[in-house]
């Protein structure tokens, strides 16, 4: 009891103290989200494990450079290979720019040949604004201990010409680097660049 | 004949081409590009080039309805356009100049752009030395884009003007002073430098920036537009205070912001339309201020304001009744040693600070946790304004006389009245606290919203400053054992003020059961007043037989009784149809007083909405009928025949929102505003992208028709289109 009552009162000192928004260096807020298979998965399910989320659209200009050249395939193939958890997320509201349903994005990942540990559907963006995604692509990189150790840009030219990946400094593979060698990551957070994310309207 | 015919044709062509370069040369100073939802145009308005000339070209962009553009920091998300150059040698360009933006919300992102038409000056020089290549030189762009509405649309495009080439300067150049003029238009709204003499500071507070900005005049709000990126969170409010020369400007910080900035740049843009580029460097120009209090800044002044504050609400008359009972006390002990006497008032600090530090706790823990609170927000929870009526009604009825009890004042000597007097003067202490809450006072308001506005360190100290306030005068009491001489002696006297004591409780008891009847309802009370006659059989039990266990046990039986009839009560008719009838009676008639001659209609988010894009001004009055300060303000000042015909004339719009229940909206416009309780009163121009003017919490007749005159004549406007 008196265990219960310490971890409640740590609890709610831990709560008072912590700020609302997202913050490099913060635990990751916890979500649940279904896949476009009907899985339902837990941020929590991942502790141990790296976790990339990956905010995409797919009319959007910016997302497709990265699609189009296959980078973003590269990178998700890549990672998962190494037991990262890569989870694309679409938070287009319906009617919206980017939005699909389960059956089209599976046939889009496949036609693309992606291959993210899931794509979870946020139709409602429950999770986008939980982690006030803003753009397509909005990059999230999550430590095993469920730490936010990157949020922003997923490379440094904010552009649409597929020509400039080649010169791009990656940003989540290099946070994902310095992480697994145990060094700091050296930039923890970006603007990130893309179209908005097509939230449902207000 | 076949050859007559080739060659008619030939002429007919050569004509043809002919008509189309005359008509080239008709126009010769746009070159456009038309795009899927814009037309992007190249400006070059002299009709020559020759050695050291100096002229603007602008790129012009013309956008369907709804489609945008974006400035040079686009904000959340977008790109602006971008050209390069392809100028013969000798011609140079300067980078596009951005005329000020306009803010273009997008669900929770802000982005920062341009709609309709927007031209980019660009300033260009022909060197001293330049050699023409031939008869015409060719200035040319190559352009590229983001335009966007719902989706953004990437484009580009090539676009080159041909302009005749001199290798000497020329007496009388011509120039097309059409697309001059329009250039100059736009170079009219690229932001200047501030005037020289005008100073711009920042300060950093623990959640964002106060920037004061010196235009010279007074300015009631203004709009920043960071330079750089990830310095402020681009789409939160940004609360405008007007400064006697200035504006001052609260800016939210972003988050992930590490390093302490040296420099502010942005853009501020004043609701007449001038914007200036500033580069605030650190320190502030609010010494004096515009006389509004609460805006002292920096966490010390809002400590001292919320110390200042603790003591004033000693004088309320929620915590006067309290006050009175412990001075009381000290009266009775003033024979005591003076160590005990400090140990007192130590304790009762004590029991102040502990119980706002488990509020506060509370509070930012339930912050934390999503849920929007603000100060005061027990009073309107009906349990607990039952239980805080049944505990003074008990405690008046000690003080009338019925009874004796550990808390009351006449404790003679002895070490069990000593235990009690300890733990009497603790739980006075967080009596003191727990009615103090409501009373908002003019220097709590703001040192209260700037608290819980800050991190949970700020929130801490401040409220800390708040409860030491509030304890100082007992505290000095009990520190100057000089001064209890000055006292006056116990006496029969004594009596008959501890009875008369009782009448304010009783006051405040009447106060809270008024407001616990508006918010549970009428039979909720009923069930609340048999409390009270329980109660009352408890105190008789107390008195038959005092000091006695099985009198104290009976009585005990008989509180737990009267409040579960009151919990009872509250939950079984104190529920939604209660709720719903409170609606019906706000909409129906006049919540409070007989203001049956204004038009003061229920506020809603989607009301004031509507009102500001009709052109109408709206006027706000938060308040709660556990808000004395509001009840106040209402009937002595809202409700004066000048200020109500001076409301009326007005033209605005006239909302009350009623904060007596819980209302999350109410508590979301509150917050957008830097305020967390009442009274607060707003008045929310016209135009949807001005920020609302706040006044302040003690109003004066000459406060509202200032602020009312300051409105004008509402223009009606059309509404804007809102871009989504």
């Amino acid at each position: 009891m008196r265990r219960l009552s310490f971890a409640t009162a740590g609890a709610i000192l831990v709560l008072s103290l912590s700020a609302w928004a997202i913050r490099v260096g913060d635990p990751a807020p916890d979500f649940t989200g279904t896949d476009s298979h009907g899985q339902t998965h837990r941020l929590s399910d991942y502790r141990g494990k790296y976790v990339v989320l990956e905010w995409t659209n797919k009319g959007c200009p910016y997302t497709r450079k990265h699609y189009d050249s296959g980078n973003m395939e590269n990178l998700q193939k890549e990672w998962t290979a190494k037991g990262v958890i890569w989870l694309t997320v679409l938070s287009s509201a319906p009617g919206e720019q980017g939005y699909m349903t389960a059956a089209q994005e599976n046939s889009f990942m496949t036609k693309m040949h992606a291959s993210p540990t899931a794509a979870i559907l946020d139709p409602t963006g429950a999770i986008g604004h939980e982690y006030e995604a803003k753009t397509t692509p909005d990059m999230y990189v999550i430590d095993p201990s469920g730490k936010l150790i990157y949020s922003g840009a997923i490379d440094d030219h904010p552009t649409m010409d597929l020509a400039d990946i080649k010169v791009s400094k990656n940003y989540v593979s290099a946070a994902l680097e310095a992480a697994m060698a145990g060094r700091t990551v050296p930039v923890g957070y970006t603007r990130p660049y893309g179209c908005s994310v097509k939230y449902a309207s207000e | 004949m076949p050859s007559g015919n080739r060659l008619f044709f030939v002429f007919a062509l050569l004509a043809a081409l002919l008509c189309a370069w005359a008509a080239n040369a008709q126009e010769p100073s746009r070159a456009e590009a038309k795009a899927p939802h814009v037309t992007v145009s190249l400006l070059i308005p002299p009709a020559q080039i020759y050695p050291g000339e100096r002229f603007t070209a602008g790129l012009d962009f013309r956008m369907e309805p709804g489609w945008h553009v974006y400035w040079i920091n686009a904000g959340d998300s977008g790109e602006p356009p971008k050209a390069q150059w392809k100028l013969p040698a000798g011609i140079t360009a300067d980078a596009l100049q951005f005329p000020a933006p306009k803010r273009l919300p997008l669900g929770p992102l802000m982005d920062f752009g341009y709609e309709g038409e927007v031209i980019f000056p660009v300033p260009m020089q022909v060197a001293n030395d330049y050699q023409p290549t031939g008869k015409q030189a060719t200035l040319g762009a190559h352009v590229s884009w983001l335009v966007c509405r719902e989706v953004c649309l990437p484009g580009k495009g090539d676009l080159s003007v041909e302009r005749d080439a001199f290798a000497a300067s020329l007496g009388a150049p011509q120039v097309d002073a059409a697309t001059q003029a329009e250039i100059a238009q736009y170079e009219s709204k690229v932001p200047k430098p501030l005037p020289a003499g005008d100073a711009v500071r920042f300060r950093s507070t623990a959640r964002g920036f106060v920037l004061d900005v010196e235009t010279g005049t007074r300015e009631d709000s203004a709009q920043f537009f960071p330079l750089d990126a990830m310095v402020i969170v681009n789409a939160a409010k940004q609360p405008a205070q007007p400064l006697n020369n200035g504006v001052q400007l609260s800016l939210t910080k972003d988050d992930n912001l590490q390093a302490t900035s040296q420099q502010l740049n942005g853009v501020v843009e004043l609701p007449t339309g001038e914007a200036y580029v500033i580069h605030a460097t650190p320190g502030s120009l609010t010494s004096g201020g515009a006389g509004k209090v609460g805006n002292s800044g920096g966490l010390a002044g809002a400590a001292g304001l919320a110390f200042l504050g603790g003591i004033l609400l000693n004088l309320m008359p929620c915590v006067f009744p309290v006050l009175f009972i412990k001075g009381l006390a000290l009266v009775q002990s003033s024979q005591q040693e003076s160590g005990r006497l400090r140990a007192h008032g130590w304790v009762y600090t004590l029991g102040i600070l502990v119980s706002f530090w488990v509020v506060v706790a509370v509070l930012l823990a339930l912050r934390a946790a999503g849920q929007q609170l603000g100060w005061g927000f027990q009073f309107q929870s009906p349990i607990f304004l039952a239980l805080m009526a049944m505990l003074l009604f008990f405690l008046g009825l000690a003080l009338a006389g019925q009874f004796e009890i550990g808390l009351s004042l006449t404790s003679a000597g002895g070490s069990l009245a000593e235990k009690h007097g300890y733990a009497g003067s603790f739980f006075t202490g967080v009596l003191a606290m727990v009615v103090a809450t409501p009373c908002t006072a003019p220097f709590m308001g703001a040192a209260i919203g700037y608290a819980l506005a800050h991190s949970a360190a700020v929130s801490f100290t401040v409220f800390t400053a708040l409860a030491l306030g509030l304890a100082a005068p007992y505290l000095l009491l009990a520190y100057n054992p000089g001064w209890t001489r000055l006292l006056p002696r116990p006496g029969a006297w004594m009596e008959v003020l501890k009875q008369a004591v009782s009448v304010p409780i009783f006051a405040t008891v009447i106060w809270l059961v008024w407001v616990f009847a508006r918010i549970a309802g009428t039979d909720a009370l009923f069930g609340l007043l048999v409390a009270f006659l329980l109660l009352a059989i408890a105190g008789w039990c107390l008195g038959r037989w005092p000091a006695k266990w099985s009198s104290a046990i009976a009585a005990a039986a008989v509180l737990l009784a009267a409040i579960g009839t009151s919990v009872w009560a509250v939950r079984a008719f104190g529920g939604e149809t209660v709720r719903r009838a409170t609606v019906i009676f706000r909409n129906g008639s006049r919540v409070q007083g007989p203001e049956t001659a204004t038009e003061w209609q229920p506020f809603s988010p989607a009301l004031l909405t509507q009102e500001r894009s009709e052109g109408r001004p709206v006027f706000v009055d938060f308040t709660a009928s556990w808000c004395l300060s509001c009840q106040v303000n209402e009937r002595l000042i809202l409700n004066r025949s000048d200020v109500r015909q001076r409301l009326h004339d007005s033209g605005a719009a006239l909302l009350r929102a009623d904060w007596t229940n819980e209302d999350p909206d109410i508590t979301h416009a509150l917050a957008a505003l830097g305020r967390s309780g009442v009274p607060t009163y707003a008045i929310y121009p016209a135009d949807p992208n001005a920020i609302p003017h706040v006044l302040p919490e003690v109003l004066t007749p000459g406060i509202v028709l200032d602020a009312l005159n300051s409105l004008g004549n509402p223009p009606r406007q059309s509404a804007r289109v809102a871009v989504q």
